[in-house]
């Protein structure tokens, strides 16, 4: 692989150049070192290429040596390959004189660092409104990225706190977040770890060449086979938090003389893991490409991947679950059947990939490309669907201790033997009580019989899926003048249509269920058009769709997204000034297109009428008088973006560096932060606007002699946000949505980046440290609606608790009670105002470590992590002058304390550690291990996110509301991960 | 070379061994175990349900925690499938029937009507709700006499679930008149009763929005309003009962407008006030031979069933025609109820149904 590294060497290019005298044939010379402790590398291959066509080759003698002379004038490659060091690419410019390159480290192979998204288990967020897509952070040779992008995974760390979406992930430059809701999309080549090595990565506000790029970072995959690592490779991986084995097969033929590169990667991830019962891999990889090159000139290549398979999900529960079952793991999504765990909720997806890309090189300075990618296939999660039948979730909550017995009488709890009833069977961990019941769900649907004799199905899995069509095609130029300016630009066209709908996965046993809505039953059991799903068939048949396995039903609607960007950026390079320009503009339009007619919202007729069924008129109105329609086209919103980004750094000699960025985007919101309930209606979110980001930052990073360190200042403040949440309101068997807008956010903070080589030779420090303070500072408004009712619950009303609470003055008196103080005139006193922070990640992450490495292929890291300030998702329902208030409407210091509130999780330290070795045979054969063990103190109380119930319980005083308990995701305990690995 | 392949292919004959690895070899699942059913022989000695309900009585009219070991064996004879019972079922023996307080809805999926149960009362309690005895669990706060078992793990600790009885042994209704609709040993079994004549009369008790009235005047009941003053006058209410969609049609038509509350304001000054929930509305029949108020059959439906918005006949509305109601014997205080289970339960004088269900 090759990784483009040394900005030190960099460095000492820029600041040597000023001095150079004419002439036309020059060279180069240096030493090629271990980068951790400078220890010479005798035997490395050198590389001068120009164009792809090799100039010369040379061998680093025994001191690690090097000297190349008699070469004309004019830009190289340099590529130095050793054993056992991750190959290196610099570019020389050769000036007519011999240049010393001084030194040119190499990094020992990270065999350790497998960071893709099978890191994170797949925690089950459909039903809880809130996102758990997980950013990842790539290694790179920046020292901070370095180690958190391992290092911090574990605890679901976001970079700055940013949101995924704002990561912009790139394969053969073109952008591949999603187009629906802006995720970087990793699960899409999870397993292709090999294929998809080679990358490259910037930082922050940062301009890449490659695209535009946002305010977290861009990461260019290249994915092209000439980019794959020459050779076979064969792992086999072995880990106790998330998949028992991990088989994978990779074969790179590199450039060969003919001009064509070809490669593959197959894989396999298998098994379950000792800490989460139910959840399961069983799933494969396959990535192939073929690249030819013309010439110098053309080079044209295709590729193809994906990553088929099914994954059991793991569930969040409250912590009075876990601590009945006396673990933090607990996992609610399975059950036995016939004495075998199953899992309901199973994420199934095939989506390939197919990418070919054009890149043309008519001058040394010169290159353009064009691709073409398109991205097709299902992506499926199964969940439970039931029909008028008992909640068969083992931790709902009538099955919890809690839902008889609350100390505090005004909650109206107050049966102590059903409690330990139901605390007996959790803690004894009975599995009809504890877990899913599936051979109750058979027997039920087994003897459901209808008048005909028929058995409807009671209980069912459902799949819902969302099934992507995306093509995109981009073009990108970059042009580098002799001297001083280089320019970059591109544009990119893209076409998304995503089908959504739920999918009968398996009827249990029964022989049919049927497409209605049984909330609205509920409510309307009278009007049998209302509680249809698919109108339009009730009406041409007379009754409701009878469904079979694999019949679609519920809701299905297409989203439609176009997006056209075009960008450009300027770069002036004088000496160790360089200066960066780039803008960019695009348009963007979306909209829904209902494929079904729901009885609740079933719009006009073709002819403009309403529509009546019976004797009752179903069209129904919003407050704008417009129809409220589920079929057909929406209205198309469509957004005119832009934004700016200016970057200015100065090299020093020495290997300093200071620079600073700082840019301003105006963004459209995403298809799925824009309508408020998706599933059933056409119907936006009000307010719906571009979201502005405001983003800067400086920084100072120091690279020589094997000590590498940065450090950054930023600041960020997002402005404008809308969000879509949308939770499974059981008391309404349905999901209810909270439509949000006017979210604003600032981050700021710094982070700290270090490696520090030691006297002792092999032996550096890693330090790595983040810290801000990420927070909202907006009073957002709110929509809140319920899939099966037209009824709007909040209709645009404000959020005053969002960005903060007030804490007022109290004291306890002689008696223990809490006292509020208040003023003369009898008003409360406000004695701060508690800010409330961006959720699910620490806000302080530290982490110090100390990395040896010996000459003869070992390698020790042992690190110590501390990270604080990580807070619970809030939810907007929670914030609402309804619910802090309470059902009498009178507002109290104790209401708003509790209410209003969000919870922060506890400071943590853990301790992880690794070791490698290498062996090479006949400097051929390379085999190694590398082990690595996380967790090593067994701390199993690391909350690593959760969410906020929406429901509120009625308080017997009625004067005020109380919440459902919050549920929790915690971190695995102490884990290991074994690899071993050959390759020649 | 050799030693490693031979180590990754132990391991993996290994982890095919474990049981996480069920589905990713096969993708598939065993076939789900039949439910357990259980026979007399599982239990042996059955108590009759009126000794159970003796005990109460002979508790002085007070609820009975049932200490000493007994068992009832009952035949379920309704559902809650169309949500006028709700959360319990009847069940019957030769002796009587008795409504068991489960607490859970949907309960027609596991208990079907015609299927033997067990109960095993043995800590539970026997209490009264206005009249009705039932089976229940004790109810630690005091408010009622019994409480739901609710909680599966209790449920399936005191309710076993038996064979389906055979068509000859199928509990039939047994049809009633005059004056045995008073005689308690129907009260909890499944009857028939003939001829009984729409007597244009409901009663319905309804609420200001509790969320809007002060805690103070909670207890004060001016929040209350009732629909049952006048004889022959049903307030434009013509179906079983009301949904909350129907309750609000009304409303806003001004059929309940001049209908006063406590405190002597009439709703249609306070129709805002009004919240719309479904309500339990009851309509009165006549039933032959009886006189006074003796002659009134209050019929039960809740807001929630499923028929609650479906109108009586109008033949029967307009006094033509009769109707002959299959459902529960039960009572509220001195007054004679009857629950219907569905509207199956009403059928014109030759016995055919009124509905099409």
């Amino acid at each position: 692989m090759i990784k483009k590294v040394l900005l030190f060497i960099a460095a000492v290019l820029c600041s040597v150049s000023l001095f150079a005298q004419e002439s036309d044939f020059g060279g180069v010379k240096g030493t090629v070192v271990n980068r951790a402790g400078r220890a010479p590398i005798a035997d490395a291959a050198l590389t001068l290429s120009q164009n792809g066509k090799t100039v010369i080759d040379a061998v680093s003698d025994a001191d690690g040596k090097f000297l190349i002379e008699n070469l004309p004038n004019g830009i190289y490659d340099m590529t130095i390959k050793a054993p056992g060091f991750l190959d290196a690419t610099v570019n020389v410019t050769v000036e007519g004189y011999v240049k010393d390159l001084i030194f040119v480290g190499m990094v020992i192979e990270q065999v350790v660092t497998e960071v893709d998204d099978s890191n994170f288990a797949d925690f089950d967020m459909d039903d809880s409104g809130f996102e758990d897509s997980p950013s990842i952070l790539f290694d790179s040779n920046d020292p901070f990225t370095n180690i958190a992008s391992f290092g911090f995974s574990n605890i679901r760390f976001k970079n700055r706190g940013y949101t995924s979406e704002s990561q912009d992930v790139y394969l053969s430059g073109i952008r591949m977040n999603d187009a629906i809701t802006g995720y970087s999309p990793f699960s899409l080549w999870s397993g292709l770890n090999e294929a998809m090595r080679s990358k490259e990565t910037t930082v922050g506000n940062e301009v890449s060449d490659y695209g535009y790029g946002g305010y977290n970072g861009v990461t260019n995959i290249h994915a092209m086979p000439s980019n794959v690592r020459t050779g076979w490779r064969f792992s086999a991986l072995t880990n106790s938090a998330l998949y028992r084995l991990r088989l994978m097969a990779t074969y790179a033929s590199g450039e060969l003389d003919n001009g064509w590169s070809y490669a593959f990667n197959v894989s396999a991830r298998l098994g379950g893991n000792d800490w989460v019962k139910g959840v399961y891999y069983r799933n494969f990889a396959y990535y192939a490409g073929v690249e030819k090159k013309f010439g110098d000139i053309h080079r044209i290549g295709l590729v193809t991947f994906a990553a088929p398979g099914q994954r059991g999900a793991q569930n969040a529960s409250t912590q009075e679950v876990y601590n009945m079952m006396g673990d933090n793991m607990y996992n609610s999504n399975w059950g036995y059947q016939n004495g075998k765990v199953r899992n309901a909720r199973v994420r199934k997806t095939f989506e390939p990939v197919t990418i070919l890309k054009y890149t043309v090189t008519p001058s040394d300075n010169l290159e353009a490309t064009a691709a073409l990618l398109w991205r097709t296939g299902k992506n499926g999660y199964t969940a439970m669907d039931w029909y008028d039948a008992p909640d068969p979730r083992p931790d709902y909550y009538r099955n919890l201790p809690s839902y008889y017995w609350m100390d505090d009488p005004d909650y109206g709890r107050q049966n102590g033997e059903k409690a330990a009833w139901a605390q007996y069977a959790w803690e004894e961990n009975i599995p009809e009580y504890a877990h899913l019941n599936w051979d109750r769900l058979y027997n039920v649907n087994w003897n459901s019989y209808d008048e005909v004799g028929m058995r409807r199905s009671k209980y069912v899995i459902e799949e819902r899926r969302v099934d992507q069509n995306d093509i995109q095609f981009n073009t990108s130029i970059k042009y580098s003048a002799p001297r001083y300016f280089t320019f970059a630009g591109g544009m990119t066209f893209r076409w998304n249509r995503t089908e959504y709908y739920k999918k009968l996965d398996d009827l249990l046993g029964g022989d049919y269920y049927l497409n209605i809505d049984q909330f609205a039953e509920r409510d309307f059991a009278s009007s049998p058009g209302m509680v249809q799903n698919d109108l339009d068939y009730y009406l041409a048949n007379g009754y409701a769709q009878v469904l079979r396995k694999g019949d679609k039903y519920g809701y299905d609607y297409y989203a439609n997204v176009f997006d056209e960007k075009i960008w450009g950026s300027f770069a002036f390079d004088f000496g160790g000034f360089k200066a960066n320009l780039a803008l960019e503009g695009g348009y963007n339009q979306f909209w829904r297109e209902g494929l079904v007619r729901k009885g609740l919202f079933p719009g006009l007729d073709d002819n403009g009428n309403e529509i009546v069924v019976g004797d009752k008129v179903l069209t129904t109105y919003d407050a704008k008088g417009d129809p409220i329609t589920s079929k057909g086209n929406s209205e198309i919103p469509d957004f005119l973006t832009y934004s700016a980004k200016l970057g200015l750094q100065y090299h020093f000699n020495g290997g300093h560096r200071i620079y600073a960025n700082g840019a301003y985007f105006n963004d459209a919101p995403t298809f799925s932060q824009s309508f408020i309930s998706p599933r059933t209606r056409n119907t936006l979110v009000p307010n719906l606007e571009t979201q502005k980001t405001m983003s800067a930052d400086i920084n100072y990073q120091f690279s020589n002699n094997g000590y590498n360190v940065r450090v950054t200042g930023f600041w960020t403040k997002i402005m404008d946000q809308t969000d879509m949440m949308s939770f499974y309101d059981d008391s309404q068997n349905s999901f209810t949505n909270f439509a949000m807008s006017g979210i604003d956010q600032r981050h700021m903070g710094i982070e700290l980046g270090v490696q520090i080589p030691l006297p002792v030779q092999g032996l550096s420090l890693q330090g790595a440290l983040s810290w801000g303070e990420y927070i909202y500072t907006s009073t957002p408004r709110m929509t809140q609606t319920v899939d099966n009712s037209a009824e709007v619950v909040h209709d645009n009303a404000q959020v005053p608790y969002w960005a903060s609470h007030p804490v007022y003055k109290k004291y306890t008196d002689d008696f223990g009670a809490v006292v509020y103080e208040t003023d003369a005139d009898g008003n409360y006193i406000v004695e701060k105002n508690q800010k409330h922070y961006v959720p699910s990640t620490p806000q302080l992450a530290a982490d110090l470590g100390l990395k040896y490495r010996t000459n003869s292929y070992w390698f020790f890291e042992l690190h110590g992590q501390y990270f604080a300030n990580s807070y619970l998702d809030m939810n907007p329902g929670y914030r609402t002058d309804l619910a802090v208030n309470g059902p009498d409407g009178v507002f109290t210091p104790v209401e708003v304390e509790y209410m209003a509130a969000q919870e922060k999780f506890d400071p943590v330290f853990l301790l992880n550690a690794s070791i490698g070795k290498s062996w090479y045979i006949d400097r051929k054969y390379n085999f190694g291990f590398s082990m690595n063990i996380q967790n090593i103190t067994n701390n199993k109380w690391v909350k690593t996110g959760g969410y906020e119930q929406t429901r509120l319980i009625d308080s017997e005083s009625a004067e005020r509301f109380y919440r459902f308990d919050s549920k929790y995701f915690y971190m695995q305990g102490l884990n290991y991960m074994l690899n071993l690995y050959f390759r020649f | 070379m050799k030693r490693i392949y031979t180590i990754i292919l132990t391991a993996a004959v290994l982890f095919a061994g474990c049981e996480e690895f069920q589905p990713v070899f096969t993708g598939k699942y065993p076939a789900p175990q039949d439910q357990l059913i259980y026979t007399d022989a599982d239990f042996g000695k059955f108590t009759p349900i009126a000794d159970v309900k003796q005990m109460y009585k002979d508790n002085g009219n007070k609820p009975y925690d049932i200490t000493k070991h007994c068992v009832i064996k009952g035949q379920i004879i309704t559902s809650d499938q169309t949500g006028n019972i709700y959360k319990s079922f009847y069940i019957q023996d030769e002796t009587g029937g008795i409504e068991i307080k489960i607490g859970k809805s949907g309960l027609y999926n596991d208990y079907k009507v015609g299927q033997w149960i067990y109960v095993d009362c043995t800590d539970l309690t026997v209490g009264s709700y206005e009249g009705m005895l039932q089976i229940g669990y004790k109810d630690e706060t005091g408010e009622y006499e019994t409480a739901y078992l609710e909680h599966s793990a209790i449920i399936d600790q005191h309710v076993f679930k038996g064979a389906m009885a055979a068509d000859d042994e199928l509990v039939k209704p047994v049809t009633i008149a005059g004056n045995q609709i008073y005689e308690e040993k129907y009260l909890g079994t499944l009857v028939t009763i003939e001829g009984c004549k729409y007597s244009n009369k409901i009663f319905l008790i309804g609420y200001i929005d509790p969320n809007i009235v002060k805690e103070s005047d909670k207890k004060s009941n001016w929040n209350r309003f009732f629909l049952d003053d006048e004889d022959g006058h049903n307030w434009g209410i013509t179906s079983w009962a009301m949904s909350e969609s129907l309750f609000k049609q009304h409303v806003d038509n001004g059929d309940f407008d001049s209908a006063v509350m406590n405190d002597g304001v009439t709703i249609g000054e306070r129709k805002h006030l009004i919240k719309p929930q479904p309500y339990t509305m009851n309509q009165f029949f006549e039933m032959p031979g009886l006189s006074g108020n003796r002659k009134y059959l209050q019929v039960r439906s809740s807001g929630y069933a499923r028929w609650s918005d479906v109108n009586i006949p109008e033949p029967v509305l307009d006094g033509q025609e009769t109707v002959t109601f299959t459902g529960v014997l039960t009572k509220f205080e001195a007054d004679m109820q009857f629950t219907l289970i569905d509207l199956s339960g009403v059928k014109k004088a030759d016995g055919t149904p009124w509905y099409n269900q």
